[in-house]
C-alpha cells in the first residue's frame, strides 16, 4: 500500500451514543491536517500515512469499543465514488452487513479485555456413513 | 505479521487484527495499489492484460474469468501472507459476494500455503460474538 496517501473509515457502533459530529470535531480539535469528511456512518480521514495511523490511534484510545475502522481504497470525494456525482459505491451492502454486527463485536471486545473466557465453537462432524446410507435410503 | 483476512474486504475483521498488533492484508489494499498506480475507469471492475496473467496462476482458463479476476488481485496477497484469519457462515452480503467458488478457491490457497491460520463462524448472538473475539485474539497473539 502507497505510504503517501490513506484514507481511513470509521464507523461508529449503532449502540454508541457517540455521533459523526461528534467524531469529526474531535478529529478536526486535534490540529492535524487530514482532510475529515463526515459521513452517514461515522468519518473518513485522510492524508500521510503517519500522521492518519495517529489519528486512528487517537479515536482508539478514546472510544476503545465504540468506533471501528479500516482502509479505504478510493480517496476523498473520487469522482468513480463520490455520491455528489453519480458515483457507483459497491461497498454498500458490506458496510451495512458489517455495522449491523459491531454491537456483538464490541460485546467479544469488552468480555475479551475483561479477560473472561470464552466457549470454543464446536467442531463440525462428518456424517457417520451408516447414517447417511439411511437418508439416501429413505428417500427412494 | 502479515495477516490476510477472509472475507478480504471486511472491515470487522481488518480492525481485530489491526487493534491486536498485527498488519491486515485485504481487497482495500490491493485496489489502493490499482488506483495510485494505473490510471483505470473503474479498479477493480477493470482489469489489466497483467491481471489476466496473474490471474492464470492461480486458476485454469476454463475457469470463469470473474473468479480469475479476484484471484489475480487476492492471489498475491495470500502469497505474502504469514497467516490468515477466515470468517465462515457470513450472511450473503458480507464480504465479497461476486462467486463462492472464488471464496473456495482462496481457502483452497490459503490452505496449500500452510501458513497458521484461525476459522471462526460468523457471530449471531453475544455468546458467539465472544468465541469470536477471543479466537482471533488468542491467535493474533501467539504469531511470533
Amino acid at each position: 500500500m502507497s505510504e503517501e496517501r490513506e484514507t481511513r473509515l470509521f464507523m461508529i457502533s449503532p449502540d454508541s451514543m457517540l455521533t459523526p459530529d461528534q467524531l469529526v470535531r474531535m478529529v478536526h480539535a486535534m490540529g492535524m491536517e487530514a482532510t475529515v469528511k463526515e459521513t452517514c456512518y461515522g468519518c473518513l480521514v485522510e492524508g500521510p500515512s503517519k500522521l492518519v495511523r495517529e489519528i486512528l490511534a487517537a479515536v482508539r484510545e478514546k472510544y476503545p469499543y465504540e468506533v471501528f475502522s479500516k482502509v479505504r481504497a478510493y480517496p476523498c470525494g473520487d469522482p468513480r465514488r463520490c455520491r455528489a456525482q453519480h458515483g457507483t459505491r459497491p461497498g454498500f451492502a458490506q458496510l451495512e452487513a458489517e455495522w449491523a454486527a459491531l454491537p456483538l463485536i464490541e460485546h467479544g471486545l469488552k468480555c475479551s479485555d475483561e479477560g473472561k473466557k470464552y466457549k470454543a465453537h464446536e467442531e463440525e462432524k462428518q456424517l457417520p456413513l451408516d447414517d447417511f446410507k439411511k437418508i439416501c435410503e429413505a428417500s427412494r | 505479521m502479515k495477516v490476510f483476512i477472509d472475507p478480504p474486504n471486511s472491515m470487522i475483521l481488518y480492525d481485530l487484527v489491526e487493534r491486536f498488533g498485527h498488519e491486515p492484508l485485504s481487497a482495500m489494499a490491493a485496489i489502493q495499489n490499482k488506483i495510485d498506480n494505473i490510471e483505470v475507469d473503474m479498479p477493480p471492475m477493470n482489469v489489466t492484460l497483467d491481471d489476466v496473467i496473474r490471474g492464470l496462476k492461480y486458476a485454469g482458463v476454463e475457469v470463469p474469468s470473474g473468479i480469475r479476476g479476484r484471484l489475480a488481485m487476492w492471489g498475491p496477497l495470500i502469497e505474502q501472507a504469514d497467516a490468515a484469519v477466515i470468517m465462515i457462515d457470513a450472511p450473503f452480503s458480507f464480504g465479497c459476494v461476486g462467486c463462492e467458488r472464488s471464496n473456495e478457491m482462496v481457502k483452497y490457497l490459503i490452505k496449500r500455503r500452510g501458513i497458521p491460520t484461525v476459522t471462526v463462524y460468523y457471530p449471531k448472538n453475544e455468546e458467539e460474538a465472544e468465541t469470536v473475539v477471543g479466537q482471533v485474539k488468542e491467535f493474533l497473539e501467539g504469531l511470533k
